[in-house]
């Protein structure tokens, strides 16, 4: 990474875990809720 | 259910481009120079944001059209599209803060556009505690077209939030009047995003439309 660029990866990929942990977790939850209506 | 296969198939579709999206942002799109990897929050930040609205949009004109047209799809599709746009919303609601903190220093300030994409989060809320506590169907759907009316005006107010108020949050860089300032790849990587949380929404909204058919189907068995 080029000299001076702030270093706050660990924020970028917390902000991905949170976002893939909601749509797939919300993608699972309605795929269970749609096997027992 | 054809619905809810292709619902199904979409959504998962969609998750297996969301991981393209991933690799694409992550690996082949250029740190910002000033805000650094944080900045990478914004190609899920602000789809997810847009979606939330778009959703929020989709239950106000369902509304109106059931008012109109005393359509049940349209009640259907308006109790869909709010409960994936609360997923939605939880997700912007999440990414801004994680964003925030590095380049605001604060995970959260009360300007205007803050304060009224929570109001957006809970008028999706309202509108779910209201389906769930009024038991008349009939009732329940005109409340709901109601609310989502509201939410519907709501919309223009957060989207120019930015302008009518002193506000920490950036201006539109992309939807605004004149051109995008934003480079070409990083557009790309955006535009890419925005694709992939459009198809999630309507494998949503398609899978939890078709979960209400069969609600319906085993309350009249």
């Amino acid at each position: 990474m080029p000299e001076g660029v702030p270093q706050n990866s660990a924020f970028m990929i917390a902000a991905y875990v949170v976002t893939a942990v909601i749509l797939v977790g919300y993608a699972v939850i309605l795929y269970r809720r749609t096997l027992k209506p | 259910m054809k619905l809810l296969q292709t619902g199904r198939w979409i959504t998962a579709v969609g998750l297996v481009l969301l991981a393209g999206v991933y690799v694409r942002a992550l690996a082949f799109t250029p740190v910002e120079r000033f805000q650094g990897p944080a900045q990478k929050i914004y190609y899920v930040h602000v789809p997810s944001a847009v979606v939330s609205m778009m959703a929020m949009g989709l239950v106000g004109l369902a509304g109106i059209l059931f008012l109109l047209l005393k359509d049940q799809r349209f009640d259907r599709f308006g109790e869909a599209s709010a409960e994936v746009g609360t997923a939605f919303s939880v997700v912007m609601l999440t990414t801004g803060p994680i964003w925030a903190k590095p380049i605001w220093g604060t995970w959260w300030t009360w300007d205007a556009r803050l304060t009224l994409t929570l109001f957006l989060f809970l008028l999706f809320l309202g509108y779910l505690l209201l389906r769930g506590a009024v038991t008349d169907p009939g009732l329940r759907a005109r409340y709901s077209a109601v609310l989502g009316i509201c939410g519907l005006v709501l919309l223009p107010f957060i989207h120019l939030s930015v302008y009518l108020f002193r506000t920490l949050h950036p201006q539109p860089i992309v939807l605004k009047p004149s051109a995008p300032s934003l480079p070409g790849e990083m557009l790309v990587t955006l535009l890419v995003s925005f694709l992939v949380f459009v198809l999630l929404y309507v494998g949503f909204v398609m899978q939890r439309y078709a979960l209400s058919l069969l609600r319906e189907e085993a309350a009249h068995a």
